[in-house]
């Protein structure tokens, strides 16, 4: 292609890579949630999601899509459909309140995360795992333990097998972070060199008259 | 980066007489308490119309707009340059996944909205449809479309969607860095030899009608948008956004040293508006419905890149997965 | 002592690095998926960073300034192998060179996490993690389209067969190898390689793929003394095209 864009200009033409597939039902990959720690001793947070074709593959985009700046120590990925969701609520209402209490289940226990969401607009924040034989079991459990403390409008339980950890080995994905300060505001700090360009400047037009 | 609410549809408002006017009403006195809607609520189908239209408008300026500095990436001049122009486009291909995600949770899957994008459906920031020409075409870009784009994406990041409010204050938070990186390339061109100087002036010679132009046009001859001000969709007039970007910037571009092509640019002390040169509307126009100098190549080279990927996308898809919409 | 050696083996990691994270960094934008795209980024962004630091020691052993060791080369001055200059092809040669380079480059600078020249072994220590990240991210596409349609298998299949001469090019010995492992410095291309074949091994076992026979392949040499492909210098000429401007100039 004519560009005044050297890479558009290496592009090969599209005519050859027109190559038409047979599309499949689902046109897109499923969307993943993400989750990120930021210091050691502060809960994870929801960050947002992201599209993989799985969940070994969301966590590798999920790595530096959510955590190439700020602060991370941990992150953690789960399928969107997995994610077993309260009733929304607002104002002082509670969640829990909406939710119908299940009584505990005879059977083999798992694990599941619970994430609040404290106000409408923010994020989902990490309160803590129970154990329960299912998710509506695991909000009830939840509701125990941590119901009535501050207003949730809306939880979230995650079953923990089904999410895609950090492993302790690959803590060291971060260890660079702190020091990638070129995609950091404070590393453009131009008010020195504006300075003495003014100064000289000024100077300038002084001699000017 | 984008530049606001220049491509509302104009709002039928029949529409909202067939809405349930129970649930309109809980759903108005929630963004009048000043409480954000989230994905499972009821909302009016204009409002998750609108929204959509906006937020996918907004993604698709993001990955439009990674190309015309993209041009840069491979010629920055230095390790601090080069590696700055490559976090800063990556940003911008950033603020894309994030502002897809946000509006998928609407209900329009990510990959039509980007069909849409390359079929012509959806349109982008007019301003991504002009080319770079030199290394300070790209430093203009990095610094005074991105600080456009923030006055617009702050207004915006108080709007009533929590899921784009969300996706804006991270996208706020980076856009400091392009901002202040943007500012730096220009003090150094400014402070510079004669040759980059000429540079820097040149390419404001080049970019001030489109960067006019960005806002959208006057609210004068704008769509009418009050319901969407009343929903909070639509956060700031398009006049009001431009006098704060003048506000804001011309008295830096002025400090450098730099002149604006428009005689007529001054700030009215008493009304505290900047008057200027009735930008050229028609051009807008033309440009935003696809005759301007890139468009072509913008959406072709959108297009070559999705073919190219299309192969690693297909072989990864699965007929098993069940897609549901993102969460928040 | 005599630094050449060691000059030497950082010069060609340095060089390595750039030229790769230039090639990377041309796919921003232009990614197969949004998502893919910022990884992909990043980790050029990454190698872009670890040659700067590689230039840095450089110059605190009397080199030139990073900038314009960097930007006013020639091609005949560089040490990169001729892996890295390649174009970037289709995404699938992207990948296996990703893939092929950056096994190697995290087992050198495992190796290196021990060296005897300090201000370099602590670097690499700092560096594990991003490229424990790069592996990951290699591994992880190699094995998915490794095993996934007949037409990714089959891009991916030529694509190693294509990359892998001028892969065991990165492993080029210098004549200055022995004084690097008998000052303990390094452990040399010829340990680092052996480690590589196997580590390669390892993760195309787990496709459906199969890695040419490295025994029967004759490496692409020269890279490591400044003899390279037709790709470098315009690569060299377009990345220096502003700063070649005015040299001498604050950009």
């Amino acid at each position: 292609m004519k560009s005044l864009d050297p890479r558009v200009r290496r592009l090969p033409p599209a005519v050859e890579l027109n190559q038409t597939l047979p599309k499949s039902p689902l046109d897109q990959f499923v969307t993943f949630e993400v989750f990120v720690q930021p210091k050691d001793g502060k809960p994870f947070e929801h960050e947002g999601i992201v599209h993989a074709p799985n969940l070994e593959m969301a966590y590798v985009l999920a790595k530096e899509a959510f955590t190439r700046r700020f602060d991370c120590v941990s992150m953690y990925v789960v399928e969107s459909g997995k994610v077993n969701v309260s009733p929304l609520t607002e104002g002082d209402t509670n969640a829990y309140d909406l939710i119908e209490d299940v009584p505990g289940q005879a059977g083999e226990k798992e694990s599941y995360e619970i994430y609040h969401l404290a106000k409408r607009g923010k994020q989902h924040v990490h309160a803590g795992s129970v154990q329960a034989c299912l998710p509506r079991e695991a909000m009830t459990i939840a509701k125990q333990k941590w119901y009535p403390g501050k207003g949730v409008c809306n939880i979230w339980a995650i079953r923990t097998a089904d999410i895609r950890f950090t492993s302790p080995e690959e803590k060291d994905l971060w260890l660079t972070l702190p020091d990638k300060k070129f995609r950091d505001a404070a590393e453009y700090k131009g008010g020195e060199k504006l300075k003495s360009f003014l100064e000289a400047k000024g100077q300038q037009n002084l001699n000017h008259h | 980066m984008y530049g606001g609410g220049n491509t509302f549809e104009s709002v039928k408002t029949d529409s909202i007489a067939q809405e349930d006017p129970i649930q309109l009403g809980l759903f108005e006195a929630r963004i009048e308490r000043g409480e954000k809607i989230e994905p499972t609520d009821w909302m009016p189908q204009l409002y998750r119309k609108q929204l959509i239209r906006m937020i996918e408008q907004h993604a698709h300026s993001e990955i439009i707009g990674a190309l015309p500095e993209g041009t840069w990436i491979t010629r920055a001049p230095g390790f601090k340059r080069k590696m700055a122009l490559m976090a800063k486009v990556q940003d911008e291909v950033g603020h894309a996944q994030l502002l897809y995600s946000a509006a998928e949770t609407l209900g329009k899957p990510r990959q039509k909205m980007i069909e849409d994008l390359i079929n012509g459906k959806s349109k982008y920031s007019n301003v991504f449809n002009y080319p770079t020409f030199t290394w300070a075409d790209c430093c203009f870009i990095s610094w005074l479309v991105d600080a456009g784009a923030i006055v617009n994406q702050l207004a915006n990041a108080k709007g009533s969607y929590g899921p784009y409010c969300r996706a804006l204050e991270r996208i706020c938070a980076e856009e400091s860095f392009h901002l202040k990186y943007g500012h730096h390339c220009v003090i150094y061109l400014a402070a510079g030899s004669a040759k980059q100087r000429q540079m820097f002036q040149e390419a404001i010679n080049r970019w001030w009608p489109p960067m006019m132009h960005f806002f959208g046009p006057s609210d004068k001859i704008s769509t009418h948008t009050q319901v969407l001000m009343k929903w909070k969709v639509k956060m700031g007039t398009n006049d009001d956004m431009r006098n704060q970007f003048l506000d804001m910037y011309v008295p830096k571009i002025w400090e450098l040293g730099f002149t604006i092509p428009d005689p007529n640019l001054i700030k009215n002390q008493e009304t505290a508006r900047w008057n200027y040169t009735e930008p050229d509307w028609e051009e807008f126009k033309r440009v935003i419905n696809g005759d301007g100098p890139c468009n072509k190549e913008r959406l072709e080279v959108r297009r070559i890149a999705e073919e190219r990927g299309l192969w690693v996308r297909e072989a990864l898809k699965s007929p098993k997965a069940e897609y549901v919409l993102p969460l928040a | 002592m005599d630094n050449r050696p060691l000059k030497e083996l950082l010069y060609k990691i340095a060089d390595d690095q750039l030229i790769l994270g230039h090639r990377n960094s041309e796919w921003t934008g232009m990614g197969p998926l949004l998502e893919e795209d910022i990884a992909f980024s990043s980790m050029a962004q990454d190698k872009v960073g670890q040659s700067l630091a590689m230039y840095t020691l450089l110059q605190s052993l009397g080199e030139r300034e990073p900038d314009l060791v960097a930007f006013t080369r020639n091609a005949n001055q560089f040490h990169n192998c001729v892996l890295v200059e390649l174009p970037n092809s289709e995404y699938d040669f992207s990948l296996v060179r990703h893939f092929f380079f950056d096994t190697a480059e995290a087992i050198r600078f495992e190796l290196l996490s021990d060296s005897s020249f300090e201000p370099l072994a602590q670097v690499a220590r700092k560096i594990r993690g991003e490229l424990r990240y790069h592996t990951l991210h290699a591994n992880t596409w190699m094995k998915q389209l490794g095993s996934a349609t007949q037409e990714s298998m089959s891009r991916l299949q030529a694509s190693l067969n294509l990359a892998m001469p001028f892969a065991l090019g990165i492993f080029e010995d210098s004549p200055l190898e022995e004084e690097l492992i008998a000052s303990a410095v390094f452990a040399g291309e010829q340990e680092l390689k052996n480690r590589w074949i196997k580590k390669v091994e390892e993760i195309i076992g787990q496709t459906n793929l199969s890695l040419p026979d490295v025994k029967a392949i004759e490496p692409i040499l020269g890279g490591r003394i400044g003899k390279h492909t037709e790709h470098l210098q315009p690569l060299l000429d377009e990345m220096s095209e502003v700063f070649r401007i005015d040299p001498a100039a604050d950009w």
